[in-house]
């Protein structure tokens, strides 16, 4: 790789990084990686630009046709859950991008995680195109290709790693730091850097720790979550400590009394705690949110309907179902890992899954076909 | 006007016309109805990207046989409820399908083709498509009707669009974190597939247009 492409990487990513929580739409359609021929496999991903980029790195040497499709820049998963990545999106790069006359078979990998959103059977009807569930994440590609296009379990999981975790508590310090800067800064001058600075530290120690923090100090009880739990308590004062410091550094630098620091940043970190609590969950991609009680459902499964296809096996990335084998039936004996993204659902063919609530409630697969997660709240 | 914000009016369609009015301020309603005066009774209608259905409904009310595609169902059942409310009896069809299955319509089935603010969220490649597939399913001497926002062609307007839209670009952001694109070249696009412009009609600021396209010659 050349210093000047590398460089390039790096650039791009720390700015896309930084600003991932908005949409970076690339342009759709064709690209060529390597020197595939007429056999390559097709690939196909979204048009967040990041995305691709990483894409395009985890893939170095590997020779395979790439179709992105649209989805409003928004990345696979996100876009496929929210309507944005969809069936049209796909039967539109299929038939437009003059891929078929590029290759002579008609085998298109999709990523798994655009599952929620991509009806397989479907694409297959309106464009004669089989489509395969690629790995979750890019850098399992290369392996993905050498075992000829074979997926091990543990491509199929949705993993929440350090290096993500950071990524997220930038994304979101970014964001903070984007719109409360231009007001701190006139109103505190450099005080205003710490306060970030304590938002920063706040929501990575909370990222970081996270199933601790969640297990540990969240317990929620089962009616509602309760703010005074141990662990927003565990924060503040850590907060609290932060901010003692600060106001001693502030004193021996200025050689003055500077104590309302101490209520001012008191006051930020419980603003803080009180929105970081909100929705900890959801804003990772391994449990449900839990804002909403009304919105957690289960996956069940209609036994009589279930003919042993292992396509939910195949595309849930929480690993929630098995296989009983005698039967040649699926059960989920994982339902607590579930993360409620409906990939499983949208892709049976014999719809014998379906989404229950504890009311029991049930939402067919077709209304979630059609109106992705969208409408969860709404509907009853 | 922007019409930038419509995409928070998408991923909240029981707010958009609401929206498209106040945002327009007004004019949509006067723009959609000089862009179908020429619809008459009988005449099969084509109305891609229907959204919330303002074209459908229009075309339905002066007794065309209107089929009417989408690719986002949540629109479709607007603009199907919509249709339904009227105590009239109307022809309208719903299919949610995107332009890249304008293939499945036979040669020459339409006497005309509507679309209001539907071009401008495709890419480049999917507009030429669709301009070659809207002058083989559009009969000979068919109309093409089209309304979108587009970028102007005079620097000056173009800079104070720029303007316009980049607080509306933020607050569409923020609160869908999308955004909307302008139409480049729209016209010259048209042109290229074998089409006429017979009639067309631009705001002051030179950021919406609305078209009457012909479709003289068949290949």
């Amino acid at each position: 790789m050349k210093i000047t492409s590398y460089l390039y990487y790096i650039f791009v990513t720390i700015l896309e990084t930084l600003l991932r929580f908005f949409p970076i739409p690339a342009k759709t359609g064709y690209q060529k990686i390597g020197n595939p021929d007429k056999d390559s496999p097709v690939l196909l991903t979204c048009n967040f630009h990041l995305t691709i980029l990483r894409l395009k790195k985890a893939t170095r040497g590997l020779n395979y046709h790439l179709l992105i499709a649209n989805s409003n820049g928004i990345n696979v998963w996100c876009a496929s859950t929210g309507g944005h990545l969809n069936n049209h999106s796909v039967i539109s790069v299929i038939k437009i991008s003059g891929i078929e006359k590029k290759v002579n078979h008609k085998k298109i990998i999709l990523p798994q995680l655009a599952a929620p959103g991509i009806e397989a059977k479907v694409i297959y009807k309106k464009t004669g195109w089989k489509v395969l569930w690629g790995p979750v994440e890019a850098k399992d590609i290369p392996l993905f290709f050498k075992l000829n296009f074979e997926k091990t379990n543990q491509m199929r999981k949705v993993k929440f790693r350090v290096l993500q975790r950071i990524e997220i508590a930038v994304m979101w310090f970014f964001l903070a730091a984007l719109f409360l800067m231009p007001i701190w800064g006139p109103l505190y001058g450099v005080e205003a850097v710490f306060m970030l600075a304590q938002i920063f530290l706040t929501y990575f120690l909370v990222m970081m720790s996270f199933p601790i923090y969640e297990k540990i100090f969240q317990k929620e009880s089962s009616k509602k979550k309760s703010f005074f739990s141990l662990g927003n308590l565990v924060v503040f004062l850590i907060n609290i400590i932060y901010a003692a410091i600060g106001v001693v550094l502030y004193a021996i630098v200025y050689k003055h009394d500077y104590s309302w620091i101490l209520i001012r940043w008191s006051i930020v970190s419980f603003v803080l705690v009180l929105i970081i609590g909100m929705d900890l969950k959801g804003s990772t991609p391994i449990y449900k949110s839990d804002t909403h009680q009304d919105r957690l459902y289960d996956v069940g499964i209609d036994l009589e309907r279930c003919k042993g296809t292992r396509i939910c096996i195949d595309v849930c990335p929480r690993n929630c179902f098995e296989m009983i084998e005698d039967q040649n039936k699926v059960s989920n004996p994982r339902k607590e890992n579930c993360v409620q993204c409906g990939a499983c659902i949208v892709q049976c063919p014999f719809d014998a899954l379906y989404f229950v609530n504890k009311a029991g409630d049930i939402i067919e697969p077709e209304t979630i076909r059609t109106f992705k997660l969208n409408m969860m709240g709404k509907r009853k | 006007m922007s019409f930038v914000l419509m995409k928070v009016l998408e991923s909240a369609p029981h707010r958009y016309d609401k929206g498209m009015k106040i945002l327009t301020l007004g004019k949509i309603g006067k723009v959609y109805d000089a862009l179908t005066e020429d619809i008459k009774e009988n005449d099969t209608v084509l109305d891609i990207g229907c959204g919330t259905g303002l074209l459908t409904l229009r075309a339905a009310l002066k007794g065309a046989l209107v089929t009417a595609i989408d690719i986002n169902p949540e629109m479709l059942e607007i603009a199907k409820k919509r249709i339904n409310e009227l105590e009239k009896d109307t022809s309208v069809r719903f299919l949610e399908m995107g332009v890249a299955e304008l293939d499945t319509f036979e040669e020459s089935s339409f006497d005309i083709i509507v679309s209001g603010l539907c071009f401008s969220e495709l890419s480049t490649d999917e507009i030429t498509y669709a301009l070659d597939q809207i002058s083989r399913i559009l009969r000979e001497d068919g109309l093409f009707l089209l309304a979108d926002e587009i970028k102007s062609k005079f620097f000056l307007k173009r800079i104070i669009n720029w303007f316009i839209r980049i607080p509306l670009v933020i607050i569409s952001y923020i609160l869908t974190q999308t955004t909307s694109r302008t139409l480049k070249n729209i016209e010259e696009q048209v042109t290229a597939a074998g089409m006429t412009i017979k009639f067309r009609k631009s705001n002051f600021l030179e950021n919406f247009v609305s078209l009457k396209i012909i479709n003289e010659v068949k290949k």
